[in-house]
């Protein structure tokens, strides 16, 4: 340390006692502070609510399960459905042969072209893997659109 | 005393002040302002019927509770629960981790992943279409082969003895289910992991900025490791902390994919895919990210200055699936959006 406030004798046989580094090695400042907020009290204490607070929040939190649970149950219903509409078609088209007749020849050919899964173990096309985005929109740019 | 003696005709002479201003408050306050007759306002819970003055001198909270023989308990109900779970036969059992009283509430979620939103409404249906297998009603189940051997001979210490592994291997693998409307795939868990062999050498720098890079781009804590055994190559010692990882369910899980394979993954140069023989067989696939990958995630890139850029660290990512095989495994993960290249095997 150098502090030019204190007068020191210019003839001094030990200046480098005095110039001499304190305090080990020089650290990179950003490990310290990634050092303090790694290390900062993970939690706070638990939230303490009123009794009607209390209240409010478990009738909130209940009716959000419930409206979860109705939502993954239609979610589910809904596959089911899909899947014995494809096993009904799929039984029909077994059952089919040429131009859609039972009980003439080639019969089951259609089925079994539809099982064969050609290029399904590929995976699916890049351009068609896009997540959902609410644009743009079904009906393309309304034009029509005015403020009132 | 002379205090609780001084103390009675004061808060009378308070209490018959303050009957004056109740009184007071039905006549007008303001000249300017003409108060309406209290018959003709609107009927309303703040209009209480006024006391009868005998009953409003009697009134002595104080008085009373000064007569009283016992102190009687603090208002509030000061019952605490267990901080932690200790088994279902204890007799109090801390709230529910959805009670924001609980330690283990987090708030949340805050957020309808969009990826999460994708499966739901294309993804799960698609993959229930393209892995269709269709059975010929009346066709008998087929029966599930023998997985652990029995031992054949005539030897009697056969007798009563332990099935036998299964053959080319120790490790039983699950068996394949036919996908329909019930197990259809879906993302379980993410899990990254991060090892520096830096730490392990003594500089414990290295592992508090790779935990705070993979805190930041997971939003999840992570966990820390120790060395199981010491490998001279890789520079580490048995029992020291060397790696961290952050696991991810839910809304972190579906963000973070989507940080992978909207923001992330097509900004790598000459990147082809995640290699097509990835995977352990039963549907868990695993990639890695280099440094300068890691780099490229939102969090890390808006304060690039805030690590230093020769500690940022690589990570291995393990997508786990509810898929007993790769193959669907990867089929999902492709509609997801993260690509595969190479020969795919199993």
């Amino acid at each position: 340390m150098h502090f030019p406030w204190i007068q020191r004798c210019s003839f001094t046989s030990t200046p480098t006692l005095l110039k001499r580094q304190k305090g080990g090695p020089k650290r990179d400042t950003r490990i310290l502070l990634i050092r303090y907020f790694l290390h900062a009290p993970r939690t706070p204490r638990p939230l303490r609510l009123s009794r009607m607070r209390a209240l409010r929040h478990w009738t909130i939190h209940r009716a959000y399960q419930l409206h979860k649970e109705t939502l993954r149950k239609e979610q589910e219903l809904e596959l089911e459905r899909m899947y014995y509409e494809m096993r009904k078609a799929c039984e029909q088209l077994r059952t089919i042969g040429r131009d859609g007749l039972e009980g003439v020849e080639e019969e089951g050919k259609l089925f079994r072209v539809a099982m064969e899964k050609k290029g399904v173990w590929g995976g699916v096309p890049i351009e068609y893997a896009r997540a959902q985005t609410e644009w743009p929109s079904r009906e393309g740019w309304n034009s029509g659109w005015t403020w009132d | 005393m002379a205090l609780p003696s001084l103390r009675h005709p004061a808060q009378r002479s308070l209490r018959k002040q303050c009957h004056q201003c109740i009184s007071q408050m039905n006549s007008p306050r303001y000249a300017s302002t003409a108060a309406a007759p209290i018959d003709e306002l609107e009927q309303s819970s703040f209009q209480a019927p006024e006391l009868p003055s005998d009953e409003a001198n009697q009134f002595d909270p104080v008085g009373k509770a000064k007569g009283r023989r016992k102190q009687l308990p603090p208002s509030r109900y000061q019952f605490r629960p267990p901080k932690y779970y200790r088994g279902p036969l204890a007799p109090y059992q801390p709230p529910p981790s959805s009670d924001p009283s609980s330690r283990e509430f987090v708030p949340g979620p805050f957020s309808l992943p969009r990826m999460g939103e994708t499966y739901k409404s294309t993804i799960a249906q698609d993959m229930m279409t393209l892995s269709y297998s269709h059975v010929i009603p009346g066709t008998p189940q087929p029966a599930a082969g023998q997985r652990l051997r029995t031992w054949d001979g005539d030897s009697p210490y056969f007798a009563n003895r332990p099935l036998r592994a299964p053959k080319g291997g120790h490790v039983l693998r699950p068996l394949h289910k036919r996908i329909t409307f019930r197990n259809v795939p879906r993302l379980e868990k993410i899990t990254v992991h991060s090892m520096s062999t830096e730490a392990g050498s003594g500089d414990s720098a290295y592992l508090h900025v790779t935990g705070m890079v993979i805190q930041a781009i997971t939003n999840v804590r992570v966990k820390t490791h120790e060395a199981r055994t010491t490998v001279q190559q890789w520079g580490l010692k048995k029992g020291k902390y060397s790696s961290v990882t952050a696991e991810m369910k839910g809304e972190d899980m579906y963000h973070f994919l989507s940080k992978c394979v909207d923001l992330v993954m097509p900004r790598i140069k000459d990147w082809k895919g995640v290699k097509g023989s990835s995977g352990d067989e039963t549907g868990n696939i695993s990639f890695g990210l280099d440094p300068d990958v890691v780099a490229l995630f939102p969090e890390i890139e808006v304060n690039y200055d805030m690590y230093p850029p020769k500690m940022i660290p690589g990570c291995h990512v393990t997508v786990h699936t509810t898929a007993n095989s790769d193959k669907e495994a990867r089929l999902l993960l492709t509609a997801f959006g993260l690509p595969f290249y190479g020969k795919l095997i199993n």
